[in-house]
């Protein structure tokens, strides 16, 4: 040690701090130990534009500062992004993947050394919207669903919220024919009890019986959460529409592959969708008028002011099969979007922002904004582009993935 | 800790009991080498075995008039080997929920008389840590320590409730059932009930837990569970990815049961040692067959020499066979190393055990010989 006065001094300094750190937990001169600087790159806020050559500072696994011209803490763990895109984690309003555990009590059984945590950090999916059970029978509301992140190894931090959305299903006679009418009964408990209070009529308030199995009914109706249903075709879409009609509930819509035949009365009902672009549907030659899927359905969704999440054709993270129709290609199915005409802004917003939104965690991810949590993924490329890799993905601000040294994609390289 | 003091306690008097009734029934064992894993090597040893018990062990060792002397200079003697989790010789588990079943008890399944139990004396093992096995996850019910030797169960015993068994997965039913109880049984320390007192035992510690888990999620989640238990002498046996959260169990102490065999790194072709991640990173680990297989039992002492040429250090190794798994199975008091007080329980072998070309010449059960190879 004594051959090497550099090493020596850095060893000194090292002891130094060391003994600083512990004596000063608290001491506001090593706060700056905790912020990490993302500079130099192209940041794609989702939000507010593209900040060229823009700085982020992250402090406490939040996104403290963004903008241009920011002055870097002294202490600052520094991650140079220049030449690179820099954007908020990806988000997938809807996903199989093991990580989510085998129960329907999704907290309890959470694995974040699954693989598919591991392959949702080299993808750049920071975010995932999981669902267990479901409706089943004649029972027409069921299962359980959260949202979790991919904090590799980390099992404390992977659950963002439980209970986004209430699964429900009106696909068969029978289940229609109950949630209509367990809707009802809890719009007119609701009412009563709206009606009582008004007129403080204590008497009557506690006389009022709750009817029993209505209470996710009543969380509907109060809008708390959203009905989150399956509905392909015209005819299902415009069900639900009419269903909407006579109660105004929040509804989401997997699968909607032909929703662009009924665009405007899925705007008007402000309902929000999850779509497929390259999913496909043949034609229903027993019906005149439009029918089956096309390209367009994402474009013509948002002329008429739909707010949509993508998600690919198979929402799982597998190694095998056809590459680019899973998890591990999100962007490229938003990019089929801009193929069928979609802008390119909604088609990011469709698999950050307005996904985040739509499974209900939009005040903590899908955008680059002060105070939101700082998963951040740093592309080689326009998130767009066939051969554009994610480098860097973190999550609450800390480096979850590296390319150059995870085992899946460090071997390969591109000579422009 | 009070049991153990106690059977300890017993043994010596039950020895200084029965030496007057019975005659003068004294071994002796010459060897070149005694591996004595607790307290090194002794080169030209002599171990005086009365009743079934080592009374003396060294180098420089009066030998009674009267005792049969067994002569096996050029040869080493080791430690009959401790397997800590087994089911050898026990039918499929029965079908099972996630309620607790605390009172079921491995020693009612036994059943002595089957080859099986031959064979795998012949492999160097004198004793096994049996559980009892549901289907499902839970609370499976009472271990018990055995000795693969007897023509009656009772003859086979070591311990007969010695350890309390849990299956854990990482899911609500589960953990609800293990939770709730535990928590029902905490209060109830004078409790005789066969479904309550083995979950106090366990409890307080006075008896091990023995944890089958899956994966390292899964182990994060148990970590969590056992949490407000401070007491519990928790043993895991995992046997896959463990080392991911080899830091949270080297800080809770947590020994850790373990297959004998070189890994592959998960989705990759890199090969892993992973007993020697997790003694690397600090913590207790016993070394365990591949399967209940005679097959497995046999491969056995080969797949830890292997182990021990890809890195594992050869003395760990050694303990990963014997004290450890014993200790793991609180039998270290008489099982588990060859010194002053402790079973005869005993291997002699042609050279060191870690070498490949090793063969076992005989296998000794407190004090009796058992297998003889031809």
């Amino acid at each position: 040690m004594g051959k090497n006065p550099q090493k020596s001094k850095a060893y000194t300094a090292h002891l130094v701090l060391m003994i600083l750190v512990t004596l000063c937990p608290a001491c506001p001169l090593f706060a700056d130990q905790d912020v990490t600087a993302i500079k130099g790159g192209d940041l794609y806020t989702i939000t507010s534009g593209i900040i060229k050559n823009g700085t982020i500072l992250i402090e406490d696994g939040k996104i403290s500062r963004i903008g241009q011209n920011i002055e870097i803490p002294k202490n600052a763990k520094v991650i140079n992004a220049a030449g690179k895109v820099v954007m908020p984690g990806l988000v997938t309003a809807t996903a199989e993947v093991g990580m989510a555990g085998s129960d329907n009590q999704i907290a309890e059984s959470l694995d974040p050394f699954h693989y598919s945590a591991s392959l949702a950090l080299a993808s750049g999916i920071t975010s995932i919207y999981v669902s267990r059970g479901g409706p089943s029978g004649s029972n027409p509301i069921g299962g359980t669903n959260a949202v979790i992140k991919p904090t590799y190894g980390d099992l404390e931090n992977m659950l963002v919220k439980e209970s986004v959305a209430q699964n429900a299903s009106l696909s068969s006679w029978m289940g229609k024919t109950n949630f209509l009418e367990n809707q009802r009964k809890a719009h007119a408990y609701l009412q009563k009890f709206d009606e009582y209070t008004r007129d403080k009529d204590q008497k009557k308030l506690q006389e009022l019986k709750k009817p029993s199995g209505i209470d996710e009914y009543i969380r509907l109706l109060k809008k708390e959460l959203p009905a989150r249903l399956r509905a392909t075709t015209a005819a299902e879409l415009l069900d639900i529409v009419e269903m909407i009609d006579e109660f105004d509930i929040r509804v989401i819509i997997d699968d909607a592959v032909e929703a662009w035949v009924v665009a405007e009365e899925i705007a008007k009902h402000d309902i929000h969708l999850v779509i497929t672009p390259r999913e496909k549907r043949r034609p229903n030659e027993y019906i005149s008028g439009s029918s089956g899927s096309t390209l367009e359905n994402a474009a013509i969704l948002k002329k008429a002011g739909v707010k949509f999440a993508i998600v690919p054709t198979s929402p799982s993270f597998a190694t095998w099969g056809i590459a680019g129709r899973d998890l591990m290609a999100l962007p490229m199915e938003a990019a089929f979007a801009v193929s069928g005409g979609l802008d390119e802004q909604t088609a990011l917003e469709s698999i950050t922002i307005n996904a985040a939104e739509i499974i209900g965690v939009a005040d903590r991810v899908g955008s680059l904004q002060v105070g939101k949590d700082a998963d951040i993924i740093i592309l080689d490329g326009h998130p767009f582009h066939h051969k554009t890799f994610v480098e860097l993905t973190l999550i609450n601000g800390k480096i979850l993935y590296e390319k150059s040294k995870s085992p899946y994609f460090s071997h390969i390289t591109h000579d422009n | 800790m009070g049991i153990i003091h106690k059977y300890v306690l017993l043994s010596i008097l039950l020895c200084g009991l029965s030496i007057p009734a019975i005659a003068e029934d004294v071994t002796v064992i010459k060897a070149d080498r005694v591996d004595t894993i607790t307290s090194g090597l002794i080169e030209n040893g002599i171990i005086v075995i009365k009743d079934g018990r080592i009374t003396a062990i060294g180098s420089d060792i009066e030998i009674p008039d009267t005792a049969d002397i067994i002569d096996v200079s050029n040869k080493t003697i080791f430690p009959g080997l401790v397997n800590p989790l087994s089911r050898i010789g026990l039918s499929s588990p029965p079908g099972g929920g996630s309620s607790s079943k605390a009172h079921l008890r491995v020693v009612d399944e036994l059943y002595p008389h089957q080859d099986i139990y031959k064979r795998v004396l012949r492999a160097g093992y004198t004793t096994f840590g049996l559980v009892p096995g549901i289907a499902g996850a839970g609370i499976a019910g009472q271990g018990a320590v055995i000795r693969p030797v007897g023509n009656k169960p009772g003859e086979m015993i070591v311990i007969e409730s010695g350890l309390l068994m849990i299956h854990f997965q990482a899911n609500d039913r589960t953990k609800k059932g293990i939770k709730s109880a535990l928590d029902s049984a905490k209060d109830k320390t004078t409790s005789t009930d066969p479904k309550v007192k083995p979950l106090v035992d366990a409890l307080q510690g006075n008896i091990p837990t023995l944890i089958t888990c899956g994966g390292p999620g899964d182990i994060l989640h148990l970590l969590k569970l056992l949490e407000p238990y401070k007491q519990m002498k928790v043993v895991l046996s995992a046997d896959s990815e463990q080392y991911r959260v080899a830091d949270k169990l080297a800080k809770k102490k947590i020994p850790v049961i373990l297959p004998a065999r070189i890994d592959f790194e998960p989705f990759t072709r890199n090969r892993i040692n992973v007993p020697k991640m997790l003694t690397d990173a600090g913590i207790k680990i016993a070394l365990g067959p591949k399967g209940d297989s005679i097959q497995a039992h046999e491969d056995f002492l080969r797949e830890v020499t292997e182990l021990v040429k890809f890195g594992l250090n050869k003395e760990i190794a050694k303990k990963a066979i014997t004290i450890n798994p014993a200790q793991m199975l609180a039998v270290d008091y008489r099982l588990g190393s060859l010194e002053v007080g402790k079973d005869a329980n005993l291997l002699v072998l042609s050279g060191d055990i870690l070498d490949a070309g090793t063969k076992i010449q005989m296998v000794m059960i407190e004090g009796k010989t058992v297998y003889k190879a031809p």
